[in-house]
């Protein structure tokens, strides 16, 4: 059942009459982007600053790119996360019917097989988010050090590895395609 | 200018009242820990929570099977939302354990479990890297 809000699955179709069905998944899939890029960002200073704390007043770019505050992107990264997953999801559906079916259709299986991965990913990392938080947020206690590096760097890793299958995937058949 | 302080959590604010919480603490760590497995064994079992069918939107309690002219299901979503339910449960129950015990449980378990969860994952995926292969 449609009402003006919702859109169909058949390509062609539009959203009360404004903008095209393409028109309005490629808005969806640039604010996954967003998303994604503001995500990305934040975790990969947060990764460095503890995988490389910087011992001495920061001076060149690479410096100063480990010596952000990282306790403070700890929220940022849990919400920016969570956003992104849920807009990831929505997109989802879409890309169940009008992309993956093509997708198989012309062979392109390693490139199916790695957005399933990708999606299984998303969720590891996102039951990660409760401890990765409580543990930056406890940055005071030493008991949380080790773990709170080995989860920002997993979560960093992940992140990564979901943002270039992603951006593959968008170039295999995504933007207005 | 930035300093060591800046990349050092230990100068920080003290945590909020939820951060400061033991009880939380429970919680979160029992949760992330046995979400990825949690996850795997649900993806193993195939549990979703709830099947989605793209093709007509219509959602169904537990797992259903794609329909003859109906398109494909979605069971991912039901998989995650089955795990989150099972993972907090499982938090809840770790809240009631004493502090003598629930500081046994090693925290680098929550780094190191999604990691040994990858293997699984990307065997799990195999109809996907045989096809490819047999391309």
């Amino acid at each position: 059942m449609k009402d003006k809000n919702t859109v169909s699955a058949e390509t062609g179709s539009t959203m009360s009459g404004l903008i095209s069905t393409n028109t309005f998944w490629t808005l969806w899939l640039f604010v996954h982007l967003i998303f994604a890029l503001g995500l990305l960002g934040a975790l990969t200073h947060q990764a460095a600053a503890v995988a490389l704390p910087v011992r001495k007043p920061a001076g060149g770019i690479v410096s100063r790119f480990r010596a952000v505050p990282a306790a403070g992107y700890a929220t940022t990264v849990c919400v920016l996360w969570v956003l992104t997953y849920l807009v990831g999801s929505y997109i989802y559906t879409k890309y169940r019917i009008a992309i993956r079916i093509p997708l198989e259709a012309q062979h392109y299986y390693k490139t199916g097989g790695f957005f399933d991965f990708k999606e299984h990913v998303a969720t590891l990392g996102l039951v990660l988010l409760p401890a990765y938080w409580y543990f930056w947020k406890n940055a005071q206690n030493p008991q949380y050090d080790n773990a709170r590096k080995g989860v920002t760097l997993v979560l960093a890793v992940m992140c990564w590895f979901l943002f270039i299958v992603g951006h593959v995937l968008n170039n295999t058949r995504g933007f207005a395609s | 200018m930035s300093t060591t302080a800046a990349a050092t959590p230990r100068t920080g604010p003290p945590p909020s009242s939820l951060a400061a919480s033991s009880a939380f603490g429970k919680f979160v760590t029992t949760f992330s820990i046995s979400g990825p497995v949690v996850y795997c064994l649900v993806q193993y079992f195939n549990y979703p929570l709830f099947t989605f069918h793209p093709a007509t939107n219509r959602i169904v309690w537990g797992y259903e099977a794609a329909r003859s002219g109906e398109g494909p299901n979605m069971l991912w979503y039901g998989w995650s939302a089955t795990t989150i339910l099972i993972a907090a449960a499982l938090g809840i129950i770790a809240m009631m354990l004493p502090d003598r015990i629930a500081r046994k449980i090693p925290l680098s378990l929550v780094w190191i479990l999604p990691i040994l969860a990858i293997p699984y994952v990307v065997y799990s995926l195999m109809p996907w890297w045989i096809l490819a292969a047999h391309r």
